[in-house]
């Protein structure tokens, strides 16, 4: 399979803040992803996931590193990425109701009437599953409905990378569970290359082609394993299947080693 | 009718609730002879007062000039807080710069302004305009500036990764998301207005309310003085409902988020 690099980042650094009151969040990060993956980053919370994300994104800058998507290096948010914020309460917009919270999303596609928008927004909600709730502001849909609400955005832009910053980590196991599903039918459907950011194990490994997993801090790549899962995934089967339970041994492992070294590591 | 209708309907009328409450423990009081009737006369008396005014013109007239005074300062005060609000938001050296002229000029009175502003401007509606402005302008603007820096990051984010521009993201999302804000600041300058342009007049002014209270207690006009008094609560009143008007026009998303009453 010839690989064809859609995002790639190389040594990234960012330290917040300056002289004693310092703090080195990253520590070098380097990564890529191909185009159609759906690429895992885990890591444990505060170890620099949502830093990771706003710099590839080009929402923030970084100390040191490069990020480059489809070849050219990122300075500021680039067309074709879309980002789904992990505080979905914070992300929306109150004063829009849903159809107008998604149309947003169409605002650097050219070319547009506005009731085309209109059209395409009833159409991205209809794919998350929310068709009777265009009308409604998002201030009145559950946590879950709202999260929707964000990717059906997320999706109207257009792009062709989606970042997704723990969406799922505020809503309910079981909404979860159904969302994990949703987003992985949608990542399909619409060819989006996809990075999920979380500190939870189980969905990494259940999402992804590929999992990248974070040290702590100052995080760097501790290492990476493909999931031979194939892209069809079933919340019973895939979760008891050997090589899903193998692959989750080996994150987990990683994950809880690097705890056991904290006291030393720390001190 | 059951208990709760009964209440809700009072609800819905509260305003006239109280004034009607007002009214009767005012006619009371009179009615007792709790004060000397000639510096507190009874609800009758007021009234008459008042229609006398009515009849004569004086009282349409400088209801008119006071009030057209209060809107148009409320509404020149509102649009300069909030664009100093937009102009602290864009540049800090503004805002810092504005920020001890701000807070030496805020807590000055209405009535102490209006001398200087008298030997600066004269008498006129420019005298109006400033005073008004000078008192009034405040509330929209500190809390335009406080809801401007606490909208939401990741709303602006999600404006960024849309590609605008600073100037639309203040205009499709900072100022919308600030408006609730900026309203309830309006609201408080309302009054604030109101109370400003009455004293303008009683100091340095020759027609509206002010003026005509001034004149009416002069003449030891007792009933007249109290039934203008009550006019000026009306006022408040009313310049309550045009906010309110404009509140559900430009934030009452919020409103209904909140879930308030119309
Ligand atoms: N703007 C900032 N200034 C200073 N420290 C920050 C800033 N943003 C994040 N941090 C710190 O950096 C660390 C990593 O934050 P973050 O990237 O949000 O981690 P995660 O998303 O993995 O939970 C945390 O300790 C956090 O307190
Ligand atoms: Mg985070």
């Amino acid at each position: 399979m010839a690989m064809d690099v859609v995002l790639s980042a190389q040594g990234l650094t960012k330290t917040y803040g300056a002289g004693k009151d310092a703090l080195q969040v990253l520590g070098g990060i380097s990564f890529a992803v191909n185009r159609g993956e759906f690429v895992s980053v885990v890591g444990p919370s505060g170890c620099g996931k949502t830093t990771l994300l706003f710099a590839i994104a080009g929402l923030q800058g970084v100390t040191s590193g490069t990020v480059t998507f489809n070849g050219r290096p990122v300075t500021a948010p680039p067309k074709g990425v879309a980002v789904v914020f992990q505080d979905y309460s914070r992300s929306l917009f109150p004063w829009k109701n849903n159809r107008d919270n998604v149309a947003f999303g169409m605002a650097r596609i050219q070319g547009l009437s506005a009731a085309q928008k209109r059209d395409k927004a009833q159409e991205m909600l209809d794919a998350v599953g929310l068709a009777g709730f265009a009308d409604k502001y998002p201030w009145q849909l559950s946590g879950g409905m709202q999260q929707r609400v964000a990717i059906a955005r997320g999706l109207a832009s257009q792009s062709e990378l989606l970042l997704l910053d723990e969406p799922l980590a505020a809503v309910d196991a079981q909404t979860r569970a159904d969302m994990q599903d949703l987003l992985l039918d949608l990542a399909i459907r619409f060819k989006q290359t996809c990075v999920l950011v979380t500190h939870d194990v189980e969905e990494a490994v259940y999402m992804a082609d590929r999992v990248v997993v974070l040290t702590r801090r100052p995080t760097v790549v501790d290492h990476e394993i493909v999931i031979e899962l194939g892209k069809k995934r079933d919340q019973i089967t895939t979760r008891e299947d050997p090589r899903f339970l193998a692959a989750r041994h080996d994150v987990m492992t990683s994950i809880r080693g690097q705890r056991a070294h904290a006291p030393a590591s720390a001190a | 009718m059951d208990g709760f209708s009964a209440f809700a309907l009072l609800l819905r009328f509260r305003a006239l609730v109280s004034f009607l409450i007002i009214v009767a423990v005012w006619q009371l009081v009179a009615a007792l002879g709790l004060a000397p009737e000639k510096y507190f006369p009874g609800i009758p008396a007021i009234v008459s007062g008042f229609l006398g005014m009515v009849a004569n013109g004086e009282l349409a007239a400088a209801e008119w000039r006071t009030l057209l005074r209060a809107m148009l300062g409320l509404a020149g005060a509102s649009l300069l807080g909030v664009g100093l609000a937009i102009l602290s938001d864009i540049s800090p050296a503004f805002r810092r710069g504005f920020a001890p002229i701000a807070a030496l000029i805020q807590p000055i009175p209405p009535a102490a302004v209006v001398p200087m502003a008298v030997f600066m401007l004269g008498l006129g509606p420019k005298l109006y305009a400033f005073i008004i402005i000078l008192v009034t302008v405040w509330p929209p603007y500190f809390n335009g500036v406080a809801a401007l820096a606490s909208v939401s990051d990741i709303q602006i984010r999600s404006g960024q990764m849309l590609g605008l521009s600073r100037w639309q993201i203040l205009r499709q999302i900072k100022l919308p998301a600030a408006m609730p804000e900026i309203f309830a600041g309006i609201r408080y300058a309302s009054t604030i207005s109101l109370i400003a342009v009455v004293v303008a007049e009683m100091l340095a002014g020759h027609d509206g309310l002010g003026f005509l209270l001034v004149r009416k207690a002069f003449a030891i006009r007792i009933p007249e003085v109290y039934a203008l008094m009550f006019v000026c609560a009306a006022n408040g009143l009313v310049l309550n409902a045009i906010v309110n008007a404009a509140r559900w026009q430009l934030a009452g998303w919020h409103l209904r988020m909140t879930g308030q009453p119309a």
